[in-house]
């Protein structure tokens, strides 16, 4: 039909890079009326690769620090399934996980201004935060023992988590399968339960019958190897 | 356990059973990794903390080096996703501190997007966060995007006047600005047939030109303007959107003009049409 081809090309947002070139909370991506946009929507979250992400969550976090609240609505939006889904797989628990993810935007509210570039990315720095808080519940809630049997049942296919479908990230997420590929199983075992479990390395030195230095090690080892294999610098 | 205590290339790793033993035999930069991961107690957490901010330069530096990287890798390497509750966000936002009122004296352009209504000061910062989601959400949908047209006004208007680029509400990532920053910027300005001129910022680098009309009348009732982009290869013009009268005061951006030979400005039945009516009432060349 060419009314039709011709009414999506009349689309000025569907043109690929249009969106992209754009944050999420675009100001920009359609600047006239846009009958035939029925996509005007399209969210950056997807589409741009992680150092654009990083540009724009760093951008957002200066403007959380100046009491932006659409900054803030933003840097939620990017990254509240990061930091849910992270309190979910510690926690196991929902109204734990949103408790967590509740906590760690109010401190990313408040705490904005602290965020140092230099002293690493937007991610890793909100992630963090959250992974500390997620450690802190979960350790004042449940036993580790507990927390072991939650763990084994819920993480089968961590390998497998990479669940995000970023079309900038999902080289990384294949790197990350690769890399981990790099460890030792029980390099992997240890850091996973350690991260996902909230056990601290004499737990899982428990856990897994190991000794306290050995675990330590291969904790140590792991990471570095990851960090190693996928190129962080 | 039979496992040696030592990393693949033999480092010097002997960890003890403690985190006491281990900083006492200087293996505190060892410890970074344990302590990035969370593997330590609130405990340990502290004396780690405590030696390493009365370390050495050099002994310090390298710890938070580790530990910055095992960070970045935790955060790349463990990226397990899942959709909070919908009404979360809003649950976070009535919990925020009102740092609205004494805040927004320090973003001025604020107000250009976010006018709701005067509420008790004690609830304005939630309130205004609520709008800004309302507004996040219509604009999702086409026909909010009218609404918003008043923001990209406002970075725009910063932006064209040379002052306050530096806020991040008029950042680099916004298209008028990436067009109007680009090096090799070019203005034109043709007259409009109908009265007014339009002024075409131009950027071969950017692949954008920003469209900007001045003194341009309305439209006549029920009628839009529509602006073109006429192909090089002299293929059927391609629409670039609809302007009402609202969006005339509005600076827009025309994306793809490489291929383009000229950028046509017709008048058209409210709703747009899909090829020009003749004769354009504005027409600029955008020759490389």
């Amino acid at each position: 039909m060419t009314l039709l081809e011709a009414g999506s090309r009349a689309d000025p947002t569907s043109r690929s890079g249009t969106a992209k070139d754009s944050p999420p909370g675009d100001l920009c991506l359609v600047v006239m009326e846009t009958p035939n946009a029925p996509n005007a929507e399209a969210s950056a979250a997807v589409t741009d690769p992680p150092a654009d992400l990083s540009h724009r969550l760093a951008l957002l976090l200066a403007g959380i620090a100046q009491g932006d609240q659409a900054a803030f609505a933003e840097f939620y939006q990017l990254t509240s399934r990061r930091v849910f889904g992270m309190a979910r797989r510690v926690l196991i628990d929902p109204e734990l996980s949103e408790d967590t993810t509740q906590e760690v935007f109010l401190q990313v509210w408040q705490s904005a201004a602290k965020f140092d570039p230099a002293a690493g990315s937007p991610l890793s720095w909100l992630m963090t935060i959250s992974h500390r808080r997620a450690v802190d519940k979960v350790r004042s809630s449940q036993s580790s023992t507990d927390r072991e049997a939650k763990y084994g049942a819920s993480t089968q296919d961590i390998d497998h988590d990479t669940v995000s479908d970023e079309v900038g990230s999902r080289l990384e997420a294949e790197a990350v399968v690769r890399c981990l590929g790099t460890l030792t199983e029980t390099q992997q075992e240890s850091v996973r339960l350690a991260y996902y479990g909230g056990l601290t390395y004499r737990e899982v030195a428990e856990r897994l019958n190991a000794a306290v230095p050995t675990i330590k090690s291969r904790i140590r080892d792991g990471l570095i190897r990851l960090k190693t294999c996928l190129g962080v610098s | 356990m039979t496992e040696m205590n030592q990393g693949p290339n033999g480092r010097s790793g002997a960890f003890g059973d403690t985190v006491a033993m281990d900083l006492a035999s200087g293996r505190a930069v060892d410890l970074a990794e344990l302590y990035a991961l969370d593997a330590v107690t609130d405990h340990e957490r502290q004396a780690i903390e405590d030696y390493i901010s009365a370390a050495p330069d050099t002994e310090r530096l390298a710890f938070l080096e580790r530990v910055r990287q095992a960070r970045e890798t935790l955060a790349t390497t463990f990226r397990f996703e899942e959709e909070p509750p919908a009404d979360l966000f809003n649950r976070i936002v009535a919990q925020l501190p009102d740092a609205t009122t004494q805040r927004n004296d320090r973003q001025p352009n604020a107000g250009t997007i976010s006018a709701p209504p005067a509420t008790a000061a004690g609830t304005a910062g939630v309130d205004e966060l609520a709008a800004a989601r309302q507004r996040r959400e219509e604009r999702r949908r086409p026909g909010g995007a009218r609404r918003w047209l008043a923001g990209v006004a406002a970075a725009a208007a910063i932006a064209l006047g040379g002052v306050g680029v530096g806020s991040y509400l008029a950042d680099q990532n916004d298209p008028v600005n990436q067009v109007i920053r680009a090096g090799d910027l070019r203005e034109a300005s043709v007259d409009v047939s109908a009265g007014g001129t339009a002024t075409l910022l131009i950027s071969a680098s950017e692949d954008a030109a920003v469209v900007k009309m001045n003194d341009v009348p309305a439209p006549p009732e029920g009628k839009v303007y529509q602006m073109w982009l006429i192909p090089k290869d002299g293929s059927a013009p391609v629409s670039q959107g609809l302007m009402d009268e609202d969006a005339l005061s509005k600076p827009a951006v025309v994306q793809g003009i490489s291929s383009a030979s000229a950028l046509g400005i017709t008048v058209e039945p409210v709703g747009g049409s899909q090829s020009p009516t003749l004769p354009t009432v504005a027409a600029a060349p955008l020759g490389a």
